[in-house]
């Protein structure tokens, strides 16, 4: 049942957040039931002078950061593919190619044809408050013939989440290719932090508000455990950057295969992997 | 439909006995839990108001012969990683505390044998002198046991003294769960058994001691051992009264010998939501924000809590296995704020002492929790030259060079 707009005043400015909660994970088990799916991902420097390590666990292998130049990205995204292993090779914020597409005086849909034809499969992420023109940028992903992984908010920490989340489903009503929407911001203020409050009524209104994206995602890594959990039972279904080294040295935020399913479950959810191109893993 | 049946007894203040309390936590879903708690907390405290005291966890040493196999802290006595502090060391941290605003320390510490009653009574007298209105929460159960066995003391009288010398409330701390076939697993029941633990606590309320009581979940128990620990407390509650909060945290595993994972977020707001509607003669729950981070911390304010704890400035326990959050009290006060309730400053009786500190003074912050001694740092205090040390290694030590 779609949100009215009364009752969406109302809950942006709750505290009651179990309730907004509730309903949250009503809205997300009529969708989703209690599937919950992961996918564990390699990061790889999109530095040229970085290793390309990919270990065998990598669902998705990410090319993270900023690249120089147009050829050096292209560069990179070869030797990416060559090292995946048949895992899907994604990279890049949708932002920073806008960007060297300006520097390097081609239009973004000619780099990312060029950027495809090198073996990139889905732009990393298309952060909704960094786009210079966020329609025409996604469309061109599009038309490239490369697919988005995942709308994200990079900073927007008090921004009026109504407002944001209006725009959010506006522009998939115009683009209709986003697959995983994760309105967590990426940029965390390390000396005035979002709250447990903030973070789980952001999640939750995401569901409520932003009906026409499948999947609200949170990302593993980024927001620990314990925080990534919370937010399955209040909306949240699909969990991104699961590390894909399986290594116990790693400390607490490790995020080993068990370690991962076992939160899953211990939320009453089923764990479900996936692929970088959102299919399932068949075991 | 038996889960909506028991929801309206809890609805209606009625009390949960075992059978329904462990259909609720198995079978409701986490938000309705969490609604369930937060009503019963919204009936108890209907002000919106929610405390936190300023202390200062002081850990005064790491030496224990008890080995719980959960526990990431302690050293074998003659340990060169062993501390004890001195008396100045912990007046230099009193000073601090109070500096920051606070008004007493939780002072708990290892089962050292080379640390007689008489030790106690003399740092406990010394504090007083200096600080006559600062508070000493000191000595959880088995502490109290350890000294009754190593005086050859009963345990009223173990308290009677500590209490002459200066003991203001006992910590609720080592209960871990008390469930006998829990404590063999976890190799504390020679520190205290479950009837031993309570029968401190009860000891304590008589003396006219008001105590916290805990829970460490997570370990080896079941469901059902977890509940029965909330029915021991509740029955004791019933007896005396004498706790004044309930504070539950999950077992933290790292550097532990019986390792393993920690349980999960969700599993802490579950059971400390379950905790809140089963002690229904318990005021005041804590939320553990050092074991679950700021985050859960916060959240758990509306699963049940209604207290934030400690800034507790300094922590070493649970930082040895692993968890290492820190809030200061600007960060707490926002916290609360953000959830929409009001932050007030509290004592160990949960008196409400008034406005957060720094709204009234500049307070330095605090970006990180201090720890006992510094890296490396296991000097012997000079006062220890003055009590007689029972192991070997102790009594080493104790010969003066010359
Ligand atoms: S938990 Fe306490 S009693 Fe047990 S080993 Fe650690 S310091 Fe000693």
């Amino acid at each position: 049942m779609p949100v009215t707009d009364a009752e969406l005043a109302a809950l942006v400015h709750s505290h009651d957040i179990i309730d907004i909660g509730i309903r949250a994970d009503d809205a997300r088990r009529r969708r989703h039931g209690a599937r919950t799916t992961f996918v564990r991902v390699a990061d790889v420097p999109s530095d040229l002078a970085a290793d390309v390590r990919v270990p065998p666990a990598a669902r998705e292998v990410r090319i993270v950061g900023t690249p120089p130049s147009k050829a050096a990205a292209l560069e990179r995204i070869r030797a990416v593919v060559s090292a995946a292993g048949g895992a899907a090779v994604t990279g890049f914020s949708l932002a920073d190619l806008e960007q060297l597409a300006a520097r390097e005086q081609v239009t973004l849909r000619a780099l990312l044809e060029d950027m495809r034809a090198a073996g990139l499969e889905l732009v990393a992420e298309a952060p909704i408050d960094r786009l210079q023109n966020p329609r025409r940028s996604i469309e061109q992903v599009n038309i490239a013939g490369l697919a988005l992984a995942r709308l994200t908010v990079h900073r927007l920490e008090s921004a009026d989440l109504a407002a944001l989340f209006h725009e959010v489903t506006a522009l998939q009503e115009w683009v209709a290719v986003i697959r995983a929407f994760a309105p967590l911001p990426r940029t965390i203020n390390r000396s005035v932090p979002t709250t447990g409050f903030d973070d789980v009524k952001r999640i939750a209104l995401a569901r409520l508000l932003v009906t026409n994206i499948p999947s609200i995602q949170v990302d593993w890594s980024l927001y620990g455990p314990k925080l990534a959990q919370v937010a399955l039972t209040v909306g949240a279904d699909d969990l991104d950057a699961v590390s894909a080294v399986d290594d116990l040295s790693e400390g607490r935020r490790r995020a080993p295969l068990e370690e991962i399913q076992r939160n899953i479950r211990a939320a009453g959810l089923d764990p479900v992997e996936r692929d970088g191109r959102f299919e399932p893993i068949a075991r | 439909m038996i889960v909506q049946e028991i929801s309206a007894k809890v609805r209606a203040g009625e009390r949960l006995d075992a059978g329904d309390a462990l259909v609720l936590y198995r079978s409701a879903p986490t938000g309705l839990l969490g609604r369930l708690a937060d009503e019963v907390r919204a009936r108890k405290h209907p002000g919106r108001v929610v405390t936190y005291i300023i202390d200062r966890n002081v850990n005064y040493t790491n030496v224990c012969v008890a080995q719980c196999n959960f526990c990431a802290f302690y050293r074998l006595v003659g340990s060169p990683e062993g501390y004890v502090l001195g008396f100045d060391e912990l007046f230099e941290k009193i000073d601090e505390t109070i500096a920051v605003g606070g008004v007493q320390v939780l002072l708990q510490g290892g089962h050292n044998p080379d640390l007689p009653l008489a030790w106690y009574e003399d740092l406990f007298r010394a504090v007083k002198a200096r600080y006559p209105s600062f508070k000493l929460h000191a000595l959880s159960p088995p502490e109290v046991i350890h000294l009754s066995r190593l005086s050859q003391l009963p345990v009223p009288q173990v308290l009677d003294r500590l209490i002459a010398a200066g003991l203001d409330s006992v910590p609720g701390g080592g209960a871990e769960i008390l469930v006998d076939r829990v404590r063999r697993l976890l190799h504390c029941y020679g520190k205290a058994s479950a009837d031993e633990w309570l029968d401190v606590m009860r000891q304590a309320h008589r003396a006219g001691l008001r105590t916290t009581a805990t829970m460490m979940y997570g370990t080896v128990e079941t469901d059902e051992e977890r509940l029965e620990h909330l029915l021991r407390l509740r029955a004791l509650q019933d007896e005396t009264g004498g706790f004044t909060a309930f504070i539950t945290w999950s077992y933290q595993p790292d550097h532990t010998e019986l390792a393993g994972s920690e349980a999960t977020g969700v599993d802490y707001l579950r059971t400390l939501a379950l905790s809140r509607i089963v002690l229904d003669n318990f005021d005041n729950l804590q939320a553990s924000w050092v074991t679950q981070g700021g985050k859960v911390g916060q959240l758990s304010l509306a699963y049940g809590a209604n207290d934030m704890g400690s800034v507790m400035i300094e922590e070493n326990v649970v930082r040895a296995a692993g968890a290492s959050y820190c809030m200061d009290e600007v960060e707490i006060v926002r916290n609360i704020e953000d959830a929409g309730f009001c932050a007030k400053r509290r004592n160990m009786h949960y008196d409400v002492l008034g406005d957060p500190v720094f709204r009234e003074r500049d307070v330095p912050r605090m970006l990180e929790l201090a720890v006992a001694r510094d890296e490396g740092g296991t000097s012997l205090p000079q006062e220890l030259l003055n009590y007689p040390a029972r192991s070997r290694s102790g009594r080493r030590l104790r010969v003066i060079p010359n």
